[in-house]
């Protein structure tokens, strides 16, 4: 073959590699991918499968389910999730603690994003419960076990029985410990709510949820304002308020301030403030 | 006893000759490479993701070491008929088992300590990079999950040889030392599921569980020997657990080289 | 006394695909005494390797035994007093020539000091020196056959055993060998050596002897089976058209 010709079919040959490597590349992205609904492989088998490799096999589930919540942002369609997703994601969450139980990060991960979003909360705290019992050093996961009972399941006592198991870690004991007997006040929820998130804000490092914690603890600290006022009106007067406006006409509180999840607060007949943003504040409020 | 360092050198210059050793490293450092690169991925735990990919690059390549360089050390032997060389000498055949084994031995602690080396030096590297991500991070488990996993492989060698003592090919011997490590890794798992089948959703029948239970004394337990988790949470492991597993290691060696040897003593070269 | 001896050993070979079995030796017996140069004639196939196997232990006789200055054949010990070339010889090729002699040396219990003075100068005497580091796959045939000859001999044993030695030499290498001969038998040792070469065996060995189809048949001084005129080659052939037909293979 000719030195001219040789070159002119390597230079051709070069471009189509190029050319099809592109396209090929480009039609994939529009395949569906199996993230989100494959079938996931159950701990103990993925175990058996993983050889002597269970801690990677851990680290590649994880990241699976991290890249996998992450890229449900580009979405435009609501909801963003679907429940057969939120299934898939607890669990790859679950495999990947089955193959390590010490792993930190699926339980902090599944923790921020099954009880919030996929109102999972009994399967997010057996899969905090599995981590509580490995890593015996750390107060976060009796905490958010705590915090889960208390916010969305309305079991004080429980909760107070796992702050107590937080305190006695290493952390903030003190804090903890107190917490955990504000609980026996049943009254004091919306304190104690603010007390909880306060931490719970405080120790999140994803820019987005900890925008979405800062909101709730405004949200909460209007009703916080609010029910004292009820208080006051109560002490003043002995009856509740007829409605809300009332705390302002009677000069308890200058303004009703606006709700920052734009809804519109209200008072029920036992003197509760209910707002008509309430499913988003206490998802699980209405439903228990 | 002069017989057996001579022996066990000779067998180490082979396999540290031996070309493959550097597709084999090339192979290492690729991983260690990635790790730098990968476990910043990782949330909070990079340390975790960083010395599990450390200590698994290791494993890893130390069992491609043991069954594509070692299995071909006996194999080579009994092909290219350079036994006569080593058989001619004063040295029975039995001897001949055992001083292959330490150079097999000596090769395996070699290579391990010079990966476990770049291993090291890459979650350093991670560590520089990420200091606050790095919780419960010692290297005293580090460095016990890296002398396990020698003796493991070292372990899964001895195996090796008992299979090349009646095999007829080294690719029969290559299987079936295969089928070992697998059956080894997983038996523990294995065992725990058959014993609480609910777990994954399965029955298991009776007949299952007397195999399970049978092929759990008689292949080597390998699981025993990965400490891998325990380093990378920085898990305390406590003395008598290294005692027993380090002995029951020394003991299915000693079993290993016992049946090679005795088989190989039927063994004639014509 | 008798350095080697076999007694009654018969050894047969299965055939495994097809069953066939060859009787590699039948009923055995030979003795050779200290200081001879025992020649060892025979067809491909007769069973001269075998034989020779069997005083190394590489091959068990199906019955009968062999000793060794004394020693029965199976005891690894006394393979420090002999050195042996296998016909087409294999070695780790990786090693130098220097690593082979430390390798060979070192197990027939010699100390690294003597070592290192016996190996300059055995390779000196097979001529080797120059190529003594490289590894032995750069060899060719005729120096890897040298190489083994040096390995033989490194421990200096007493008896030394040869299968098909000047095999792969060209004459400068044959006359190496040959003077290597000469001289073990001015020291005193024992040399048993098989060949095709039956000018090489009517040089150098005191007695021989012919094995065909596995049996010994003649065995006797070299000059008195030269004595009637007739030439190792005629003997040869005349007693392997008694035991029946050509060679088996």
């Amino acid at each position: 073959m000719r030195t001219g010709t040789a070159a002119f079919l390597f230079c051709v040959l070069i471009a189509v590699h190029l050319l099809t490597l592109e396209e090929a590349e480009q039609a994939r992205k529009t395949l569906p991918t199996g993230d989100g609904g494959t079938y996931v492989i159950p701990g103990p088998i993925a175990k058996i499968l993983a050889l002597e490799f269970d801690g990677l096999a851990s680290d590649w589930y994880f990241l699976r389910a991290l890249v996998f919540e992450g890229g449900t942002y580009e979405r435009k369609e609501k909801p963003r999730v679907k429940s057969w997703e939120w299934k898939w994601f607890y669990d790859m969450l679950d495999s990947a603690t089955a193959l390590d139980p010490y792993f930190q990060d699926p339980y902090l991960l599944g923790n921020s994003h099954l009880t919030w979003e996929a109102h999972m909360i009994r399967e997010t705290n057996s899969l905090l419960e599995k981590g509580n019992q490995h890593r015996d050093w750390d107060w976060l996961l009796p905490f958010y076990i705590g915090f889960n009972n208390f916010y969305f399941l309305h079991d004080n006592e429980r909760a107070a029985e796992y702050l107590a198991e937080a305190s006695k870690r290493p952390g903030p004991s003190e804090q903890l410990a107190s917490l955990a007997s504000r609980l026996a006040y049943k009254e004091k929820k919306t304190e104690n709510a603010i007390i909880f998130l306060e931490v719970i804000a405080k120790k999140t490092e994803d820019e987005k949820l900890k925008k979405e914690f800062e909101t709730r603890l405004k949200a909460l600290k209007i009703r916080l304002l609010l029910e004292r006022a009820v208080v006051s009106y109560k002490q003043k007067y002995h009856a509740l308020p007829p409605k809300l406006r009332s705390l302002v006409t009677k000069g308890i509180i200058t303004e009703i301030p606006a709700d920052p999840y734009g809804g519109y607060f209200s008072l029920d007949t036992l003197g509760e403030i209910m707002s008509t943003s309430d499913d988003k504040l206490l998802p699980q409020q209405k439903r228990q | 006893m002069t017989v057996y360092w001579p022996l066990a050198l000779l067998t180490f210059k082979e396999g540290i000759r031996n070309r493959a050793l550097y597709g084999i490293s090339l192979i290492a450092f690729l991983f260690l490479g990635a790790n730098v690169l990968i476990s910043g991925s990782a949330m909070r735990e990079i340390g975790k993701v960083a010395v599990d990919m450390a200590l698994s690059t290791i494993s890893f390549t130390g069992l491609l070491l043991v069954l594509f360089i070692g299995i071909n050390l006996m194999a080579k032997d009994l092909d290219k008929r350079t036994i006569y060389m080593v058989l001619s000498r004063p040295i029975s055949r039995p001897q001949y088992i055992v001083g292959k084994f330490f150079g097999m031995a000596l090769l395996i602690v070699v290579t391990i300590a010079v990966l476990s080396v770049f291993g090291m030096l890459s979650i350093i590297i991670e560590k520089w990079a990420y200091p606050d991500y790095f919780p419960r991070f010692f290297w005293g488990p580090i460095f016990l999950a890296v002398l396990f996993a020698a003796l493991s492989l070292i372990l899964l060698s001895a195996v090796s040889f008992f299979f090349a003592s009646f095999s007829s090919s080294s690719f029969l011997t290559l299987i079936l030392t295969i089928m070992a490590y697998i059956i080894g890794q997983s038996l523990s798992d294995v065992k725990a599921l058959v014993e609480a089948p609910q777990t994954a959703g399965i029955t298991v029948s009776p007949v299952t569980h007397i195999i399970v239970q049978a092929a759990y004394y008689l292949f080597p337990n390998l699981s025993l020997f990965d400490l891998k988790i325990q380093a990378a949470h920085g898990l305390a492991v406590s003395p008598s657990y290294v005692g027993w597993t380090a002995l029951y290691g020394l003991a299915y060696t000693c079993l290993m080289l016992f049946f090679a040897a005795l088989i190989f003593r039927k063994k004639e070269f014509p | 006394m008798n350095v080697i001896t076999y007694t009654g050993v018969s050894k047969k070979f299965k055939s495994w695909p097809r069953g066939k079995s060859i009787q590699a030796l039948d009923d055995f017996s030979l003795s050779i005494e200290q200081g001879e140069v025992f020649g060892f004639l025979g067809p491909n196939g007769a069973g001269k390797s075998t034989a020779i196997k069997i005083l190394i232990n590489l091959i068990y006789p199906d019955k009968g035994s062999a000793t060794l200055l004394g020693e029965d054949v199976k005891n690894r010990r006394i393979r420090r007093s002999i050195g042996y070339l296998p016909e087409n010889p294999f070695f780790y090729d990786h090693l130098s020539a220097e690593e082979l002699l430390w390798f060979g040396g070192k197990t027939s219990g010699l100390k690294s000091q003597d070592i290192r003075t016996r190996s300059a100068e055995l390779l000196r005497r097979v001529d080797l020196t120059n190529v003594s580091k490289r590894p032995l796959r750069t060899y060719s045939k005729g120096m890897v056959q040298r190489a083994g000859l040096a390995l033989a001999l490194i421990h200096d044993p007493e008896v030394v055993i040869l299968d098909e030695p000047m095999s792969g030499l060209d004459p400068i290498g044959r006359k190496m060998v040959g003077d290597i001969i000469t001289e073990l038998k001015q020291r005193g040792k024992t040399v048993f050596f098989s060949s095709h070469i039956l000018t090489d065996i009517e040089r150098f060995c005191d007695r021989a002897g012919f094995l065909i189809s596995g049996r010994l048949r003649v065995v006797d001084r070299i000059s008195s089976l030269l004595a009637g005129g007739s030439t190792l080659e005629d003997i040869f052939l005349s007693e392997v058209k008694k035991a029946g037909g050509g060679s088996e293979l």
